[in-house]
């Protein structure tokens, strides 16, 4: 018996190392972090710090077609490959922070340029490119949060219902950049059957969807929605950022808020 | 001879790799409980002392009584693991961390009543034990705080909020899972969904500490439960502990 205990032990413990894997909780992104993207695609080669965009200082101003339609943002962080030339003409970054755009009576500050004095580093440069902790950022955030109707995870903020009460109110065209188009008939709520047996179905709701996405933001890359059942997918590919995990993973809730989308009584 | 021949290069494995020898010891003795009374009772000190605090005294059993363990450890961002979570005193004064019930309201204030809390002393509070356990027909077990609080809940005697701020409906999965023992000699343990997910949310505990693909979850054995992953998250220190053997491997050999 001895021996088999060390046979199996020492078996682990070999077995242990190879894969040092462990089955331990994660830390969760603070709240005032979800959604947050670093971007460094050319910041440190002109020694710049890398931009920190926060979805959250947006998503209450604008919908996500705006930005990742219209303006044509990827959907992965460092994926647009932006750089200051193409904000410079107009694009990406610099459709809206050109200086002259407004919102809410407001200029919107001018992101990059050719000329710039060093005052504009301090005012213009590091309100994107910013390094280390930003006590006013994190500050301003639980100021906004104090309004909104609250949620579990992500930034504890029910986006959703937010946007329902009126409370936001994202605007969802740009002159000069967006073109008006008819919005398409909506299919109903249609319930996606859940793959383990107890765990209750899936009631998902192309009208909330479409508030904030159009649609294209979701079809035909991430689900091809021609038919029902086209496109085969699994929890554990959404949790690897693929279908409802391209926004479901790190900006809109998060998956982990399971109760959120398996809604149908069992 | 090819099991005599396993054997001795599994031993001459288990001499050539250094940090082995510590597995045994791990393996056979279960950390020390304390008593009772002090059975889930941390003393956090990340900056407090470095700050000229003394450190936080937290009792687990004196909050589960009126919160299920999803409040704090989903709801609020306490982490699972002692002094990693940045709790400070502005996120307390923001409604975060201690703060979403220490605010004058739900319980005691945390500003201006510092010394409620930091004590330094890991006793502190357990005094009040003996009188909640006498007033509370509480089903006993024979480890940790003496309180089976799965049964204790089950039965109603407790009715301790699954929320504070934003109700979720509760997802009910009610499988009962089987799972082989690593030893030919030991009973497989199971394990219900149902008690666990009275406490939590799916979340708690996947897909980060158990992977939510069937039968992928690698390296789940005791060693490494022993080492505060996978169950040991949570039954080392705060839930029933492993002494509790029979607790998850009920038909044990010797017909108990």
């Amino acid at each position: 018996m001895k021996q088999i205990v060390i046979f199996t032990l020492v078996f682990a413990a070999v077995a242990g190392l190879a894969f040092a894997q462990g089955g331990v909780k994660k830390k969760r992104i603070p709240p005032f972090e979800y959604g947050r993207v670093i971007i460094n695609n050319n910041s440190s080669k002109i020694g710049l710090a890398p931009v920190e965009f926060d979805h959250w200082l947006h998503r209450d101003k604008f919908t996500c077609r705006l930005c990742h339609v219209d303006i044509g943002f990827a959907m992965k962080a460092g994926g647009t490959q932006i750089k200051a030339a193409d904000n410079i003409r107009g694009y990406f970054c610099g459709a809206c922070h050109n200086g002259k755009r407004e919102y809410a009576g407001r200029t919107i500050f001018a992101a990059c340029s050719t000329e710039f004095s060093k005052d504009d580093v301090k005012a213009r440069c590091e309100r994107c490119h910013v390094t280390g902790k930003n006590q006013k950022k994190e500050d301003a955030f639980y100021k906004f949060v104090e309004k909104m109707p609250k949620e579990r995870f992500g930034n504890g903020i029910n986006w959703e219902k937010a946007e329902e009460d009126g409370l936001i109110k994202p605007i969802d065209f740009l002159d000069g950049i967006s073109l008006k188009k008819k919005s398409l008939a909506m299919q109903k709520e249609l319930s996606i059957a859940a793959k383990t047996e107890g765990i209750p179905d899936i009631i998902f709701s192309h009208k909330k969807h479409t508030v904030w996405n159009g649609c294209e933001v979701c079809h035909p890359d991430l689900f091809v929605g021609i038919k029902k059942g086209t496109t085969k997918y699994s929890m554990p590919e959404i949790f690897e950022g693929k279908y409802c995990g391209a926004c479901h993973a790190t900006v809109a809730f998060p998956v982990t808020d399971c109760q959120r989308c398996h809604t149908k009584p069992v | 001879m090819p099991y005599k021949t396993g054997l001795t290069a599994a031993i001459l494995i288990a001499i050539l790799l250094a940090p082995l020898h510590l597995w045994g010891d791990e393996f056979f003795n279960l950390p020390q409980l304390p008593p009772p009374e002090g059975f889930g009772t941390l003393l956090i000190n990340r900056t407090s002392v470095k700050k000229g605090m003394k450190p936080v005294v937290f009792s687990h059993w004196q909050h589960r009584l009126k919160y299920t363990c999803r409040v704090c450890h989903g709801e609020l961002e306490f982490t699972m693991e002692v002094n990693t979570t940045e709790i400070t005193e502005m996120g307390n004064r923001r409604g975060r961390f201690c703060g979403a019930c220490h605010n004058g309201k739900v319980a005691f204030k945390a500003n201006g009543n510092c010394d409620r809390c930091h004590t330094g002393d890991i006793r502190a509070g357990s005094e009040k034990f003996p009188d909640v356990v006498a007033a509370t027909p509480f089903p006993r077990s024979e480890f940790g705080n003496g309180i089976d609080w799965a049964a204790a809940l089950r039965n109603d005697v407790i009715a301790p909020r699954t929320f504070l701020k934003t109700k979720s409906s509760d997802l009910p999965f009610d499988k009962l899972l089987v799972l082989e023992a690593e030893m030919s000699m030991i009973p497989p343990a199971v394990f219900p969904h149902k008690s666990h997910t009275d406490w939590l949310d799916c979340s708690n505990c996947h897909p980060d500490i158990f992977n939510i693909k069937k039968k992928t979850t690698k390296h789940f054995a005791m060693a490494a439960i022993l080492r505060g992953e996978f169950c040991g998250a949570c039954h080392l220190n705060v839930a029933f502990p492993m002494n509790d053997c029979m607790r998850c491997h009920p038909k044990n050999k010797a017909g108990v």
